[in-house]
């Protein structure tokens, strides 16, 4: 919070609508994890009503989105933000489409579970526990979004690679299920399809760190590797 | 991953602290400036690009219009003042003793916060300068005449009423007139001390616009309290606060990614 | 009554009044002025009374209704003058102006209500206005042509006719004299001093002696051919003449030469009378005096006036913008300059007779005396510039209102935006350019101010003049037709001493009176022109180079 400075403006009002608009991504973002902590219990548990409540409370996040959206614009038209409020007004539009797209997934996942509730079950667990990473992902994410804070969203952003392995790893669990029982193919691709869905939460969450860091350091971290970053970030 | 390819921003950005000579219009030399016992500007030091538009901003009182003043020697007529260091225009020290400040100032015009149009014609103010040259040819008059307002984007405006009072315009034709008058002698740099301070919105982006024909005639240097009009205007901006250049880059990057927390505060409207 | 002192109601009716307080004092100056002066050109009746002395003797008195006032019985009594046996507490008593000077001791006369009989104003009474002795009231009973009575049938129009031909001739005469005649008196006065001059000088050969008094003799010779003109003139002029028969029954022969109007108040109607009043004022605004100032009309003086304060004015105004300009421009602030100001401020307080005597001792004597040794030694002893004359006068009130113009040049000064200085020096000009350029026709309104003030000050100024120009009665207007036309070395008349003049030291005090009040109002009227002219300048001034954050 002490690097964001956002309440030293000399005009109150615009202190207060950048708050505000934080707050609504952090909402956002809280209702997002939600979905995604609730799509897991259901593929855990494969609850369907657990599902449909994920699928409905996703309009909920559409129109956070749209409302935080609105919000900028007016921001950008009354306040001509520069410098670190311009960064933060760009970091939290394009948070918010990540957070979008984050829950579209989740909702992606709620289909798979209402569709697959009464047929033979694939091994869901590994992609279970898949998904139990990326929402520890997503969490610390959201919380370096919070604080603002580089260092978190480096290491985040490096141990997306991690999900990625595991997301491997479940392809090929999951292909030889396939390769099993071919008549389990249908069932197991919609599998696939919830672990990719995962995998591209990693990725979003990794896309927030990269927000987080151009906010703070004013740099653009975007397509390089790792190692440049952080020569990048010294 | 794809290394990063450079942004068109970042391309047209000069290296500011090593221009060439060639590429230099002026060059300020650890400039000290005291009003009396007061010192007003600390060791000022920049190079400003030829055929570019420079902004200083900052808080007022900081300097930023007493450091355009020193550029065409505006500053000789405060009794109280005296100045250290060193001005080279296109490579020639403008303090240097045998200097001919009303020369100098032909050489660097220099338009005002308020339209200050003289009680004469439009024509007449425009061939102002020329007339203090001694020009009487009325063909070269016309011509200069002419061609300064349509510099001025104003020719259109007055063409039919060249011989009325220029108090009979708007502020905004009037900030024109003056600019008119000020390329109607040619300068080589153009210093705007918060040209638009006293117009109206649309009469601001008028002169805007016309800044930004200007520059690929002259070098401009403009002062400015607004610093969207800072960034939609120069090339290159400079901060000051209290009587130092805090922060001098390309206005991308000020404006963006300011690198020191008082440029920072400053821009983003913050108390420091 | 604390509400309605805290409303301000109070504040506004003390400004008020203040404003109307001062409104009707100057209106109230201008009207008393204006109806005393103007009224004495209106044609009044003239009474014929028949008066009986208290030992029974009978007169007859004819003369124009001047004043009236009641005093007690016992004051008449105790000055000597015998009454009725019964007479009132209070008896009101006339004063008459009874004209016909050289007959009557006194053409003023009181008489009282007591002895009149009757009162009377016949038709045919005429007032003569003389070339000299004043009015003239009587009876017309003939007309003389060289010495022959004239039978006309209408006498009025043959008088008239007959009047008019004296008073062309008259004005004939009078050309000849001020102008060809005049020039020749001048151009041997300059002969004399050349030759004087080149005698001083030692280069008085006898070729020069015979050219100058060749010249001498070939304007003598023109002289005598013009003075033959004017005799001439005169002559034909003196044929005429009317005879009158006055109040006391005498037949008194007019020559027709003296008689400059002639009219019958009691025989005219309103617009007859007004004519004559415009006439009348006319004649007062264009021509001569007469009879010590007493009669005829202020020309000299008003033109005195006017050129006195105009040329003070072309005097004034560049020396009070130039210092100005240095004060405000060039010096540096400090006490020096303060001291300046302020002994420039503390200049406007100084009583202007004291600058009279400042334009006596320095002017006059030590300037002029120094120009006539230098320049005129020819026509020394007598001096030219050595003399109190039109161009000291101007000097002088041109120091008295030397203040004036600098303090209101500099306030204009001040008042103009750095701004636009700036912007003249911006673009290359020097700061003389800029201040010849700009500023000083910028802040010409304010000069205009200044000199406004200025020939206020100066055109009602009159002690310092009576010490250094100003004198009762001028030969010569300073502007004439002899080179080199303006003469600034003479002496000029002025209305403001003039009225001193008409008003305490004349003869005759009683029939001065409405002179001097006409004589005022036309030296308010002309300060008022002076000013009006002099504010429409500035007020196109203005206009013109109207400030900037106007």
């Amino acid at each position: 919070m002490d690097n964001m400075n956002l309440n030293k403006h000399i005009s109150g009002q615009f202190n207060a609508e950048l708050e505000n608009v934080r707050n609504q991504v952090l909402v956002m973002g809280g209702l997002v994890e939600q979905q995604m902590n609730d799509v897991i219990d259901a593929v855990h548990a494969q609850e369907k009503e657990v599902a449909k409540r994920v699928v409905e409370r996703d309009r909920k996040v559409n129109s956070l989105e749209v409302s935080i959206d609105e919000e900028c614009t007016r921001i950008i038209a009354k306040r001509q933000p520069a410098a670190s409020d311009l960064r933060l007004v760009i970091a939290i539009i394009k948070t918010i489409a990540d957070l979008e797209r984050i829950g579209d997934e989740a909702k992606q996942v709620a289909h798979m579970v209402i569709d697959n509730a009464n047929k033979t079950q694939p091994p869901l667990v590994s992609v279970e526990h898949m998904g139990r990473n990326v929402v520890k992902m997503l969490h610390d994410s959201l919380d370096a979004f919070a604080r603002m804070d580089v260092e978190a969203a480096i290491k985040i952003h490096a141990s997306d690679i991690k999900v990625n392995r595991e997301y491997e790893s479940v392809v090929r669990e999951l292909m030889t299920f396939m390769m099993e029982d071919p008549r389990s193919i249908p069932n197991v691709l919609k599998v696939l399809w919830a672990a990719r869905a995962m995998e591209r939460v990693g990725d979003r969450c990794k896309n927030i760190c990269e927000y987080i860091i151009y906010f703070v350091k004013g740099k653009d971290v975007r397509h390089i590797d790792s190692n440049e970053m952080e020569s990048l970030l010294k | 991953m794809i290394s990063v390819a450079p942004t068109t921003a970042n391309a047209q950005a000069l290296d500011l602290a090593n221009l060439t000579e060639a590429q230099t219009a002026l060059e300020i030399k650890d400039l000290n400036l005291y009003y009396g016992s007061k010192q007003a500007l600390f060791d000022v030091s920049m190079k400003i690009p030829k055929g570019q538009v420079t902004a200083f901003i900052g808080p007022s009182g900081c300097g930023k219009s007493t450091l355009l003043r020193c550029i065409n020697r505006m500053n000789d007529l405060v009794d109280i003042c005296r100045i250290e260091g060193q001005i080279d225009l296109h490579g020639t020290n403008i303090y240097d003793r045998n200097v001919d400040v009303a020369a100098l100032r032909r050489r660097v015009g220099m338009v005002f916060q308020r339209p200050n149009p003289f009680p004469k014609s439009i024509y007449e103010n425009v061939v102002y300068g020329l007339r203090l040259q001694g020009i009487k040819d009325r063909r070269t008059l016309d011509e200069a005449v002419e061609r300064s307002l349509r510099g001025a984007a104003l020719w259109d405006e007055v063409k039919d009423r060249l011989h009325d009072n220029a108090f009979g315009l708007s502020g905004g034709q009037q900030q024109r007139l003056v600019i008119a008058r000020a390329i109607a002698i040619e300068p080589e740099v153009l210093l705007l001390d918060e040209p638009t301070s006293a117009l109206d919105p649309i009469s601001t982006l008028v002169i805007e616009e016309l800044i930004n024909e200007l520059k690929s005639k002259y070098t401009v240097v403009i002062v400015t309290h607004n610093m969207q009009q800072a960034a939609r205007v120069s090339d290159q901006t400079a901060f000051m606060y209290m009587g130092e250049l805090i922060e001098y880059a390309d206005t991308n990057t000020l404006f963006t990614t300011p690198s020191l927390k008082k440029t920072e505060d400053y821009i983003t409207g913050r108390y420091g | 009554m604390r509400n309605w002192f805290k409303s301000g109601a109070p504040w506004i009716w003390m400004t008020g009044g203040a404003v109307s307080i001062s409104l009707v004092a100057v209106v109230g100056l201008l009207v008393l002025i204006a109806w005393r002066g103007l009224s004495f050109f209106w044609p009044s009746t003239v009474y014929e009374f028949d008066l009986e002395e208290l030992n029974g003797q009978r007169h007859t008195v004819i003369g124009e209704l001047y004043d009236s006032e009641k005093v007690s019985a016992e004051r008449v009594l105790s000055s000597g003058v015998k009454l009725p046996e019964q007479h009132d507490e209070v008896i009101t008593r006339y004063l008459l102006k009874t004209g016909n000077r050289e007959y009557v001791d006194l053409d003023f006369r009181w008489i009282m209500e007591t002895q009149i009989k009757t009162k009377t104003a016949p038709q045919d009474i005429a007032v003569f206005e003389r070339s000299t002795n004043g009015n003239f009231y009587g009876y017309v009973e003939g007309l003389l042509e060289a010495g022959e009575a004239v039978n006309a049938t209408d006498k009025r129009a043959e008088l008239i006719k007959r009047m008019e031909r004296a008073i062309a001739l008259n004005q004939q005469a009078d050309d000849l004299q001020h102008g060809p005649i005049g020039s020749i008196n001048y151009e041997l006065e300059r002969l004399r001093l050349k030759e004087r001059g080149l005698a001083l000088n030692g280069e008085l050969d006898e070729a020069a002696k015979a050219d100058f008094e060749a010249q001498r003799q070939a304007l003598h010779d023109d002289y005598l051919v013009l003075e033959k003109e004017l005799f001439a003139f005169r002559d034909q002029a003196s044929r005429d003449a009317v005879i009158v028969r006055d109040m006391d029954g005498r037949q008194v022969t007019l020559p027709m030469q003296k008689v400059l109007d002639v009219h019958f108040p009691n025989d005219m109607g309103f617009f007859a009378k007004f004519g004559h009043w415009v006439h009348q004022l006319a004649k007062f605004v264009s021509s001569d005096p007469r009879e010590a100032n007493t009669e005829g009309g202020v020309f000299p003086a008003i033109f005195g006036t006017v050129f006195m304060v105009m040329l003070m004015a072309v005097i004034v105004t560049p020396l009070g913008v130039v210092a100005a300009i240095y004060l405000h421009e060039y010096a540096k602030k400090g006490p020096i300059t303060k001291m300046i100001r302020i002994a420039v401020i503390n200049l406007a307080g100084v009583p202007s007779i004291v600058y009279g005597v400042f334009g006596l001792g320095f002017f006059v004597y030590m300037v002029g005396g120094s120009l006539d040794q230098i320049f005129y030694p020819e026509a020394l002893p007598s001096p030219t510039f050595g003399s109190p004359g039109v161009i000291w006068s101007a000097l002088t009130l041109a120091i008295l209102t030397l203040p004036v113009v600098i303090v209101s040049t500099e306030e204009g000064l001040s008042r103009i935006p750095s701004s636009v200085r700036q912007g003249s020096l911006a673009l290359g000009a020097t700061k003389a350019e800029t201040l010849w350029r700009i500023i000083v026709p910028m802040a010409s309104p304010a000069i205009m101010t200044g000199l406004i003030l200025a020939v206020a000050r100066a055109a009602g100024e009159v002690a310092p003049l009576m010490l250094v120009g100003v004198v009762k009665m001028a030969p010569t207007l300073p502007l004439d037709g002899n080179f080199p036309y303006f003469h600034l070395e003479r002496k000029f008349m002025h209305l403001g001493f003039h009225i001193y003049d008409v008003g305490f030291q004349s003869p005759n005090v009683e029939a001065a009176r409405p002179l001097v009040y006409a004589t005022a109002f036309l030296l308010v009227t002309v300060i008022i022109g002076l000013n009006m002219s002099a504010i429409s300048i500035r007020n196109r001034l203005r206009e013109k180079f109207r400030s900037l954050d106007q």
